[in-house]
């Protein structure tokens, strides 16, 4: 039964249609608004100049991409770059290189949801598996790798400390990414799936 | 007294500002151009001296633009904290080089020139970015950034796009005040609360919020729909915003300045090695 509910929520009914909307694009803007506020509130709170070490934006990033799919993916690309100019963790230079990073920090868990055919609501052992080692650690530690290399070709951080950085980002943004992340999905999660903007696809 | 209390201000997306402020004779255009280059420039710098000054001149400009440099109070950690953990990674990892010398000792870890040049390298570059980003955010609107996106025919749903996104964080944290007065108006005391507990409960804060979001994105696609707008085909409108900002003289000029210097430093920078640590002031002092 909750095998066939977990199916059914990324499978169209019959005869249903999904083209992308206005709807989807207003849901990212909002939620690209919800995160530049979380995020800014993220680097504020725990201030390393470039580096992240606990920072929640992540886990509206693996959020947004598990419901609103590429939207989501884009959402994660635009709004750490607003963040992190209002925040002034990152100059606009390592913002744009910090991208395709912040993309694949999202989209990883976006991509894992359909893929393994996981309910967002997280009902059963495989759904929180599969988030969190796709949605939080996996993530994480490609958004650390590739922050980190970002910062190694700034020069913003000595060579010899590249491991120790990595480690201190990719764990310390698992924690507050796991604790909101699973908050949002267990709450919000119900509400979301049967709103239009839910992507059952990637784009609708 | 009086004059500054009758002083008509605007409030920007960081502060408070002077509607007369100088710096608004300049087109939203030439004021974003200015902020790309000025976060580009910095990273081309190894001189921690000349980024310094580089931030000393973001700072005039504050005071030309008649931002109140008391509004840089909230960033004063993040000037800190960045500074501490710049040095420290500097200095706990030095890495291995023969050519190093120790220059004194902290903590009883010898202090090696080049590592801690490195990190001044890093740390004036962080200041001088961290400063020029603050300052455009202080001293734009989310109107001038609209049109200045718009003057460069960004497409229309792109510029809504971040507009919208610039409003609803701004709609998200006056939700977020108006749970929180429910919350103190149902008798929730904050001050009692455990640190853990506050935790929870501004993890909980999310729920509401993006519930009222989701709310929010079917009234608004509703009203762009009545209003004729669709995804593909918006129709070519006049555009209000834009018929209150002119381009001027002054305009051009400083647009072609704000270029021509990020070139000038990129050709001098790789074609003769300017700007590059071994003709800084603070290595030479290092050694």
């Amino acid at each position: 039964m909750n095998m066939k509910m977990n199916a059914n929520v990324w499978s169209l009914n019959e005869g249903e249609l999904r083209t992308p909307q206005m709807n989807h694009i207003i849901m990212m803007a909002l939620f690209i608004g919800v995160g530049v506020v979380v995020g800014t509130f993220g680097s504020l709170a725990v201030p390393l100049g470039f580096v992240s070490a606990f920072w929640p934006g992540q886990a509206i990033q693996s959020v947004g991409c598990i419901w609103f799919g590429m939207w989501g993916g884009i959402a994660s690309i635009v709004f750490p770059l607003i963040s992190n100019a209002i925040a002034g963790s990152a100059s606009i230079a390592v913002s744009l290189a910090y991208a395709p990073g912040n993309f694949l920090q999202g989209i990883m868990a976006g991509w894992a949801f359909r893929f393994f055919k996981c309910d967002p609501r997280l009902t059963s052992g495989k759904d929180w598996a599969v988030f969190t080692v796709f949605g939080v650690i996996l993530c994480n530690a490609i958004g650390a790798a590739w922050g980190v290399t970002v910062l190694r070709m700034f020069g913003m951080i000595s060579p010899s400390s590249t491991i120790t950085v990595f480690f201190g980002w990719s764990i310390g943004n698992s924690v507050p990414s796991f604790i909101l992340g699973a908050i949002l999905l267990k709450f919000v999660s119900p509400l979301i799936v049967k709103s239009k903007s839910f992507c059952k696809k990637y784009w609708a | 007294m009086e004059g500054a209390q009758n002083k008509k201000m605007m409030k920007t997306l960081l502060a408070l500002i002077p509607v007369e402020s100088p710096l608004y004779s300049f087109h939203p255009v030439s004021r974003l151009l200015l902020f790309v280059i000025t976060g580009f420039i910095p990273l081309f710098i190894n001189m921690p001296e000349l980024n310094f000054m580089f931030a000393v001149l973001v700072l005039l400009l504050f005071i030309y633009s008649k931002v109140a440099l008391s509004s840089l109070k909230m960033y004063l950690p993040v000037i800190i904290c960045a500074g501490i953990f710049t040095f420290l990674t500097f200095i706990f990892f030095p890495g291995k080089d023969p050519n190093y010398q120790v220059i004194g000792h902290i903590f009883g870890l010898p202090l090696y020139d080049q590592p801690i040049m490195n990190a001044c390298i890093a740390y004036s570059k962080i200041l001088a970015l961290l400063l020029s980003s603050i300052f455009y955010f202080s001293t734009n609107r989310e109107r001038d950034i609209l049109a200045a996106l718009r003057t460069l025919k960004m497409p229309f749903v792109a510029s809504y796009v971040l507009g919208l996104s610039l409003r609803s964080a701004g709609m998200f944290l006056e939700d977020l005040h108006t749970v929180r007065e429910a919350e103190q108006a149902r008798g929730l005391d904050y001050a009692a609360l455990k640190f853990t507990d506050k935790v929870k409960l501004y993890s909980m804060y999310i729920i509401p919020l993006l519930s009222l979001a989701l709310r929010r994105s079917d009234e608004i696609s509703n009203a762009l729909y009545v209003k004729g707008y669709s995804m593909k085909n918006s129709g070519k409108r006049a555009d209000y915003i834009l018929t209150k900002y002119h381009f001027s003289a002054a305009d051009v000029v400083s647009c072609v300045i704000l270029v021509l210097l990020l070139f000038l430093i990129i050709y001098f920078k790789y074609r003769y090695q300017w700007f590059d640590a071994n003709h800084s002031l603070l290595q030479t002092l290092l050694k």
